[in-house]
């Protein structure tokens, strides 16, 4: 009888681990940072091709423009989940270095004629110069008073934005700025910034992997777990916390450098509180400490809105009691979540089948 | 408890991912409708969309053009540029989708008429852009509501017919207004006005005015400033002349053509006495000439507005019912196949159409429709707009 | 020489404003002394405080008084609503994710508000007939004075409430300490839930005595809660006194701001100054009691 089991629950076990095997070719993994080595993985692969197959075989330009949006959120939300997701601090004024990114690409682009391959990198940097000079001071604060802090700081660049206006334009912002182009190639339809948009966000995906993988990453996550602890260790916080800090506001310039490029042009109404809150949201909805998750969280979300706008002025609120539900199903993410309950799922067909034998 | 509510998430995505899908008969002439339906511009948007699902729906009940049914797509973009960029693909991926209406908010327009530029498609809109936007001259883009040059005109012929000779403008912190005072002191400095552009300004989103007021106050002493622009739009140009009225300054007041609702008497009540303003024909229909045709326009749809609505029409109605007027009058006037190329050449070759604004007339040079003609001097007097004459100047 | 002549004016466009910083920001000092929880959705409260009453008024014909009331009945009502079902669920949730979960409500009740009361601004009359009050050349609006009043008066209640009633004493108990709270048989919940109450009656309180100084519009709410929240941290976070000194500060500092820097510029103090009291001085000018615990 013992054996019978036995015997039977071997079986089982490689069928259930079989279907697990299977879908963690697909889905993203959680648990990343514990790894010690890297290497290629096969789901890797998986999400490669889909991404360059996937405007392939649906060829039309909505859904290409979707995903151009859809990738500089995602660049975003990989930005700060480094900031939020890994060293645990809360920004709401993330729009503000997007704003920069855009601002800086506009400006060099249309007044000072720079190709947009070198204003791309300028904006990465100049917003990487703002978060350290904003982060330095502020970073000190914890919780909700860094978020109002940082909140305020978008709020400020707003203002400052709209106020200088023989620099940025003013309310009317900057208009005509150059499609993206390198070495002549020109990105001019949404096909070719599909790519553009997606190789960057892979090229960052890359480097991100490496980062919190590395001696610094692990310090994030060690300071985002207890900031006491890590400072006796010999970690200095304030400065992980600013690395981070301005690794993500990096980000964020790089991808509103794209997004002038997209967009063809700078209006201070793009970077509001809103914008900030959104891509809290992708991180949140990602799961915090998870890399795949806030590109998964960008896509999600996009594609929402733009679902939720042909319900016309039903769509803000229907958007925000979505926005509620999600939080309190999925407080730690839609991957995390729904990956634990497929598990669970498994495991409890498993397991009841088991018992419905034994007893017998 | 908690899984009943999950899957009521799922259904209700499962629901949204699968829109409406309409059966068409006939297949019907689609128009794409991009506006701020949500955000601080719903009110204007909202009261656009009501006139043109009610003509739409008159004249489907009348057969429709040429036979076939004229149909609205309407989407939000939540006043924001990517969204706005978003519904604009959308509707240029549909090849049934003749043209786009909007949105409505020039800081939008300038990404979606871009995309409309090249995929060839019509693009309505119905805001006066501003001073950056018209200078790139596009083919595909026309404007119905009146520009910033005309009113700014007409509101000079209003300071010259008053013997207004200095003038202080506060304008506000957006696009429209600012060009509307850039455009006044031009125009009004070649006829010999002195105007004053106060730095001081103030945003949509303000709900007082009383410190910048304050501020201008020495200034409007010491010059003798004969009158006040309010070049703004929406609630702050109540809270304006509520205030000016409220720190005891009794110089007259001069508005935009935004002054047109009956909402801004309500909100400043009596500090709205004798402003005036260029105002658009529907907000003072009934005392319009009688050769005026868009006189007996305006009746027939205040009449159809108040019947589905409850409440009088207003300008921004108006445009509405122009909009779906000149489509129509557009469609019909095609020769052959309706395309979005011939249906923007009829556009463009438009002469004359007779809406609630007035005479609409498009030249592959000019792509606003309206002319100074379609203005008149609009003043507040006991709660109701009051037309004024002013010799040599009408 | 002519700043001197208007700077007494500006001060009392700024007192105007400060009281009803002061006014907004009680309301999330309330919910602050009981749990710790930073309601977004507080300046919503105030928008529908205006609007209920607006709604009731010209939609249902009831007298101003009465309609008052009642709007600051269904204000509590949604205000409990809102713990019920976004707070409660969320009780053990980090705190971004609460965050964005009243950002979420705050969205949700301004637009819902849009497709109840309609977009269009809404005024109510002022509680007097004449408005209009002029002393020795300085002209203001006697609803500043009304409003003036109600701060302080709202301010009396809330400090009796929590100086010398059993209720109160729970509610800051129930935030300072939850452990020793909970032992002491005090359900920490009911205690939220009893200060969201409290709370949205404040804002509705605020949002009907503003009204007749300004307009009421659905997306009026978000500007004022936030500037409410900054004078709250401004003064000291969590004390009621605070919340009005950090309301004071504000309002003449941002009217004061106006004679000398372009008027642009205005929102810009507001967080600047924030920022500064944020760097220096993170417990506020009177210094908070709460600055030093564990969840900030």
């Amino acid at each position: 009888m013992v054996e019978q089991i036995h015997k039977d629950f071997r079986k089982r076990d490689i069928l259930y681990s079989l279907a697990l095997w299977l879908l963690s070719l697909i889905l993203p993994d959680p648990q990343l940072h514990y790894r010690s080595e890297y290497r290629l993985r096969w789901r890797d692969l998986f999400y490669l091709l889909a991404i360059l197959l996937l405007p392939l075989l649906f060829s039309d330009p909505h859904f290409h423009h979707l995903m151009v949006l859809a990738g500089i959120h995602g660049i975003l939300a990989l930005g700060l989940t480094l900031f939020l997701g890994y060293a645990g601090q809360i920004s709401l004024g993330h729009a503000a270095f997007f704003g920069i990114g855009t601002y800086t690409t506009a400006i060099l682009t249309t007044r000072h004629g720079w190709p947009p391959f070198l204003a791309f990198w300028a904006s990465g940097i100049v917003a990487s110069i703002f978060a350290y000079l904003i982060g330095k001071p502020l970073l000190k604060l914890k919780g909700y008073f860094l978020a109002l802090a940082t909140l305020g700081f978008g709020e400020i660049f707003l203002v400052l934005i709209k106020e200088s206006a023989s620099f940025t334009g003013g309310v009317i912002g900057i208009f005509g700025i150059p499609w993206f182009s390198i070495a002549g190639f020109v990105f001019d339809t949404y096909l070719k910034q599909y790519y553009l948009v997606w190789i960057v966000l892979i090229g960052l995906v890359l480097f991100t992997k490496n980062l919190i993988r590395s001696k610094v990453g692990r310090a994030y996550m060690a300071v985002a777990t207890t900031e006491d602890a890590t400072s006796s260790v010999g970690i200095h916080v304030s400065r992980i916390k600013l690395e981070a800090f301005m690794v993500g506001a990096f980000y964020a310039g790089l991808a509103g450098s794209l997004f002038a490029c997209v967009m063809s042009t700078a209006t201070p109404e793009t970077f509001s509180l809103n914008l900030s809150v959104l891509i809290v949201m992708m991180v949140i909805l990602g799961g915090m400490g998870n890399l795949y998750g806030p590109i998964v969280g960008a896509l999600i979300l996009t594609w929402l809105i733009d679902t939720l706008a042909q319900y016309q002025d039903y769509s803000l609120p229907l958007y925000g009691v979505i926005l509620i539900l999600l939080l309190i199903f999925f407080p730690d993410g839609l991957g995390t979540r729904l990956r634990v309950r497929l598990i669970y799922l498994i495991s409890y067909w498993g397991r009841k089948k088991r018992r419905e034998k034994v007893n017998l | 408890m908690r899984k009943s509510a999950l899957s009521f998430i799922f259904l209700f995505i499962f629901i949204l991912s699968f829109s409406l899908s309409y059966s068409a008969e006939k297949s019907p002439y689609k128009v794409g409708v991009n506006f701020e339906l949500t955000g601080p511009w719903a009110e204007i948007t909202k009261t656009l969309r009501n006139a043109m699902v009610l003509e739409v729906e008159r004249i489907n009940q009348r057969g429709g053009i040429n036979g076939k049914p004229l149909e609205l797509i309407f989407e939000d973009n939540g006043f924001e540029a990517g969204r706005a960029a978003a519904n604009m693909t959308k509707f240029t991926k549909d090849p049934e989708v003749l043209l786009v209406v909007g949105p409505f908010e020039d800081t939008l327009q300038a990404t979606t008429r871009a995309i409309a530029e090249r995929e060839k498609i019509t693009n309505i809109i119905v805001c006066p852009s501003n001073r950056v936007l018209r200078e790139m001259k596009q083919r595909w883009a026309f404007n119905i509501a009146h520009n910033d040059i005309i009113v700014s005109e007409k509101l000079v012929d209003l300071s010259l017919a008053r013997k207004y000779k200095k003038i202080l403008v506060f304008h506000a912190a957006h696009p429209l207004a600012q060009t509307l005072a850039e455009y006044y002191k031009r125009f009004g400095e070649e006829k010999g006005l002195k105007v004053f552009i106060s730095p001081e300004t103030h945003k949509h989103t303000d709900i007082d005015m009383t410190p910048q007021l304050i501020k201008m106050k020495p200034l409007i002493e010491k010059e003798k400033m004969d009158a006040f622009y309010a070049c703004t739009s929406g609630p702050p140009g109540p809270i304006v002349c509520k205030n000016l009225r409220a720190l005891g300054m009794k110089l007259p007041i001069l508005g935009t053509h935004a002054f047109g609702f009956g909402f801004i008497i309500a909100l400043g009540g009596e500090a709205m006495e004798g402003v005036e303003f260029p105002g658009a024909k529907p907000v003072v229909f009934d005392q319009l000439d009688e050769n005026d045709p868009a006189k007996s326009i305006n009746i027939e749809f205040d009449k159809r507005w108040r019947e589905r609505y409850g409440t009088p029409s207003d300008q921004i109605a108006g445009y509405g019912h122009d909009i779906i007027g000149l489509i129509e009058n557009s469609i019909k006037r095609v020769k052959g196949k309706v395309t979005r190329e011939t249906f923007r050449d009829a556009l463009e070759n438009t002469k004359g159409f007779k809406g609630t604004h007035g005479l609409y007339s498009f030249r592959p040079a000019e792509h606003d429709g309206l002319s100074k003609k379609d203005l008149v001097f609009v003043r507040i007097e006991g709660g109701k707009f009051k037309r004024i004459r002013f010799p040599g100047f009408e | 020489m002519e700043l001197l002549q208007i700077i007494p004016q500006f001060l009392i466009s700024g007192l105007t404003f400060g009281a009803i910083y002061g006014l907004v920001a009680l309301g999330f000092v309330t919910i602050a002394r009981a749990s710790q929880i930073i309601n977004f959705a507080q300046g919503e409260f105030v928008m529908l405080g205006g609007m209920v009453t607006f709604f009731f008024i010209k939609s249902v014909h009831l007298p101003y008084l009465l309609s008052a009331f009642l709007a600051i009945g269904v204000v509590i009502g949604l205000g409990f609503l809102l713990h019920l079902l976004v707070i409660y669920p969320l009780r053990k949730a980090s705190l971004p994710i609460l965050l964005l979960a009243t950002l979420g409500a705050s969205l949700f009740l301004s637009s819902s508000s849009a497709l109840f009361f309609g977009t269009l601004p809404k005024a109510l009359p002022p509680f007097s007939g004449k408005d209009l009050l002029e002393i020795g050349g300085v002209s203001f609006s006697a609803q500043s004075l009304f409003v003036l009043i109600a701060t302080f008066f709202v301010l009396f209640l809330l400090y009796i409430l929590s100086h010398h009633t059993h209720l109160g004493k729970a509610m800051e108990a129930s935030s300072t300490d939850p452990l020793g709270a909970d032992l002491c048989g005090i359900s920490r919940h009911l205690m939220t839930f009893l200060a969201f109450g409290v709370s949205s009656g404040i804002g509705a309180l605020a949002g009907i005595f503003i009204t007749p100084l300004f307009y009421v519009s659905y997306h009026s709410g978000t500007l004022i809660g936030l500037k409410g929240f900054i004078s709250a941290v401004i003064g000291g976070w969590g004390k009621y006194g605070g919340a009005i000194l950090g309301g004071f500060i504000l309002g003449v500092a941002e009217s004061l701001s106006i004679a000398f820097i372009p008027a642009g510029y205005k929102d810009g103090v507001a967080f600047l100054i924030l920022l500064l009291i944020l760097y220096f001085r993170p417990k506020g000018i009177l210094g908070s009691p709460f600055i030093d615990s564990r969840r900030w």
